[in-house]
């Protein structure tokens, strides 16, 4: 059974000028997580640009080129404590022009802070975002009407963004929102409760993290092969299989399968860096050695042979796709998967997402930043499942070998047979 | 044997740390270890040779030697690579000034920290490494919050911040052209405070200067920099006697110590938590130079 993991992750999305950054900034200047030298830096540079007061997005915003623009380009990492558990927050830039930059910071996040300006209302890319979200399986977004005071803390205002953003998510299956009216700058429901919202009696921002749920750990347990370690031991040579624990737990004697291959065998020895062990769960790293000396190799999976993952060549799926160069197909580019990389084709592109309408149109292009559904054919049998079932088997990342660039993110949402 | 336990935020790390570092030894061809015998790097050292046991590791330790660290150090380091019998690289500053790759600086706030650069990229190229695991972490410093697990460097060893790959969930894009590299940073998410509980609970072994010890020491913008003959001195600048420790290892020329009779990791542990100074600006004289120093430093293949 898989225990609790004591670490969270969290990025602050939403339009550029929505006030992430200061937000970030401000909470963990308010939680007590800057040192005083780190508050006088931040202090001496908002003197600098002629600031009143102290601008706290200055202190995630830790490139030249963003403070000087006072704009986020990608995404800072803070870790930030909380009742007890680490988090780490992720400020991810608003701009569209970095949207892949904002998916690096939301693959794999447990929740998401989503800001909102009060005045502008929701924009296509607060959609975008939001979107993201829901394709990458962040849980819960934390909507924040963010510069509520400069609306007057109009009740009604509020009410309105809040019910579109919910709107926008129910029709993209998104994830659960928890709207709260906030002024980041002052301070407002941020960490407490504000006078000036007496008609807001949820949560606030700290609230809501303190309350996350842990982060979800799927129970079928599946270790990629990382690497084998060889070694030679006196009478007879070891061979341990080094990986980490994507999901689920293993023992001492379980039945195991090594996929694509299909040898079967039993786990002899569970070795945690060092410490030995009679089970082990995810996110650990670990070594295995088998009863058998089956041929396994980077790039296989160990399962247990009782729930097994699937081998195939050819998936259903969504992308975010991150290249100034546009997708069409067929194109063929390379799939890093799990520990394995192989070429693909990806051979039908069948629609994309409509920012505006929140709905799935025909398209035979996709340009950076659009979402879409397409279907791939690898080279080789991938060992897959959908990233509904499993997040590490059913996210793929696409490079194109012509120029190395990473050009999308992919999520499984259908395995198919041939 | 031991059943199930409860994780810690440490066992989270400590295998998220041993999962980058195996991958970065299975896609690269030459990667290498940067080992200061600082903390940080002591840790990463660690969590390699557990990652590759009972197997030895397979990738060299290097260290850019400026020939102005604390004996105490390089003293540690050469203990370090014998103990753990791997295999260490020292690059030394002092070689690329004989060679007239650099210049030695002169005057009041003469260093070789930025001389490094040059030494570690010739070595690079020397060895043809294709990966360099640093100890670098995201709470350090604002430029470091920025970096990827696998930050990428062109064949002049530039980074770009301005066109990070992307890295989403634990995926990593390896892929190199010729002369290109990574700085690969498995401690990315570490605060200091991790760092040292880590320590702690490994029992390991770190350079004296870590703990209270008396020096001598002179004052300099705010910071005790140690009285020794590759720093000079203003007139004014007195040398007294204090007992202090360092809270980060690096050349002597701009690592400032702290006033401090914290003896044992334990102590240092609870001096660490109540400080109201951040580890950088406790002891890096560097940084102060302008706000973005760091990033403009590693933009130019500093570590």
């Amino acid at each position: 059974m898989p225990v609790e993991t004591p670490k969270l992750h969290v990025v602050a999305v939403g339009s550029v000028d929505d006030g992430k950054s200061t937000l970030i900034g401000r909470l963990l200047y308010e939680t007590g997580h800057l040192r005083g030298d780190e508050i006088e830096a931040v202090e001496e540079a908002s003197r600098k640009r002629g600031r009143k007061g102290i601008d706290l997005a200055l202190l995630t915003d830790g490139l030249r080129a963003e403070r000087e623009q006072g704009i986020t380009i990608d995404v800072a990492y803070r870790s930030f404590d909380a009742n007890g558990r680490r988090i780490l927050l992720g400020d991810a830039p608003g701009h569209v022009q970095y949207t892949r930059n904002m998916v690096t910071a939301a693959a794999g996040a447990d929740a998401a802070i989503l800001l909102v300006d009060a005045k502008n209302g929701t924009t296509a890319q607060t959609r975008r975002h939001l979107a993201i979200c829901g394709m990458l399986g962040v849980r819960d977004v934390i909507a924040c009407v963010n510069k509520i005071d400069l609306v007057d803390y109009d009740e009604a205002r509020f009410i309105e963004i809040a019910d579109e953003l919910v709107a926008s998510a129910a029709q993209i299956d998104g994830p659960r929102i928890t709207a709260i009216p906030l002024s980041a700058l002052n301070g407002v429901n941020l960490t407490e409760h504000s006078p000036e919202t007496p008609w807001y009696d949820g949560p606030t921002v700290l609230e809501v993290l303190h309350d996350l749920d842990p982060p979800v750990i799927e129970t079928a347990f599946r270790m990629p092969v990382q690497w084998v370690i060889r070694h030679d031991e006196g009478t007879h040579d070891i061979r341990g299989l080094a990986g980490r624990i994507d999901s689920g737990a293993v023992t001492v004697g379980d039945e195991i399968v090594a996929l694509p291959s299909g040898a079967t065998s039993r786990i002899a020895r569970i070795d945690v860096l060092g410490d030995e062990r009679e089970s082990a769960s995810a996110p650990l790293s670990v070594t295995l050695h088998l009863e058998d000396d089956i041929d396994v190799s980077r790039g296989d999976v160990i399962a247990l042979a009782a729930e097994p993952p699937l081998v195939a060549t050819r998936i259903r799926a969504t992308v975010a796709w991150l290249d100034e160069q546009p997708l069409t197909i067929p194109a063929r580019l390379e799939a890093r998967q799990s520990t394995r990389t192989v070429p693909v084709i990806v051979e039908e592109l069948h629609e994309r997402l409509e920012l505006d309408t929140m709905e799935h149109v025909p398209t035979d292009v996709l340009e950076a930043n659009d979402l879409g559904v397409v279907s791939i054919l690898a080279a080789q049998p991938l060992v897959l499942e959908t990233y509904a079932d499993n997040r590490a088997l059913g996210s793929l990342m696409l490079i194109d070998p012509a120029t190395n660039r990473s050009v999308a993110a992919v999520m499984v949402s259908n395995v198919l047979a041939g | 044997m031991t059943m199930l336990t409860e994780m810690t935020t440490l066992d989270v790390l400590e295998a998220e740390a041993v999962h980058v570092i195996r991958e970065c030894a299975a896609e690269c061809e030459r990667p290498v270890l940067l080992f200061s015998g600082g903390k940080d790097s002591i840790v990463l050292a660690h969590l390699a040779i557990k990652a590759f046991a009972p197997a030895g590791l397979p990738f060299p330790l290097m260290h850019v030697d400026t020939g102005h660290n604390f004996p105490e150090v390089i003293e540690y380091r050469d203990r370090f690579a014998t103990d753990v019998d791997e295999r260490l690289i020292v690059a030394k500053v002092q070689d690329s000034i004989d060679q007239g790759r650099v210049q030695d600086e002169t005057g009041l706030h003469a260093s070789r920290n930025r001389l490094q650069t040059t030494t570690l990229l010739d070595a690079i190229a020397e060895h043809r490494f294709d990966a360099c695991f640093g100890g670098a972490r995201r709470d350090e410093e604002r430029s470091r919050a920025k970096e990827r697990f696998f930050s990428h460097r062109d064949a002049f060893g530039q980074w770009d911040p301005r066109n990070q790959r992307p890295e989403p969930w634990t995926i990593y894009n390896t892929k190199l052209r010729n002369g290109e590299h990574f700085r690969v940073f498995p401690l990315s998410n570490w605060t200091e405070i991790d760092i040292w509980s880590y320590i702690e609970r490994e029992g390991l072994e770190l350079p004296s200067i870590y703990f209270a010890h008396e020096r001598e020491v002179f004052l300099r913008a705010g910071m005790l920099l140690a009285a020794v003959e590759e720093i000079e001195r203003l007139p004014h600048e007195k040398v007294f006697t204090e007992t202090v420790r360092f809270r980060t290892v690096g050349d002597m020329t701009c690592t400032g110590s702290i006033a401090s009779t914290a003896a044992t990791v334990a102590a240092v542990i609870e001096e660490t938590r109540n400080s109201d100074v951040s580890e950088r600006g406790a002891s890096r004289a560097d940084d102060k130079t302008s706000e973005a120093a760091m990033e403009d430093r590693k933009r130019n293949g500093y570590f």
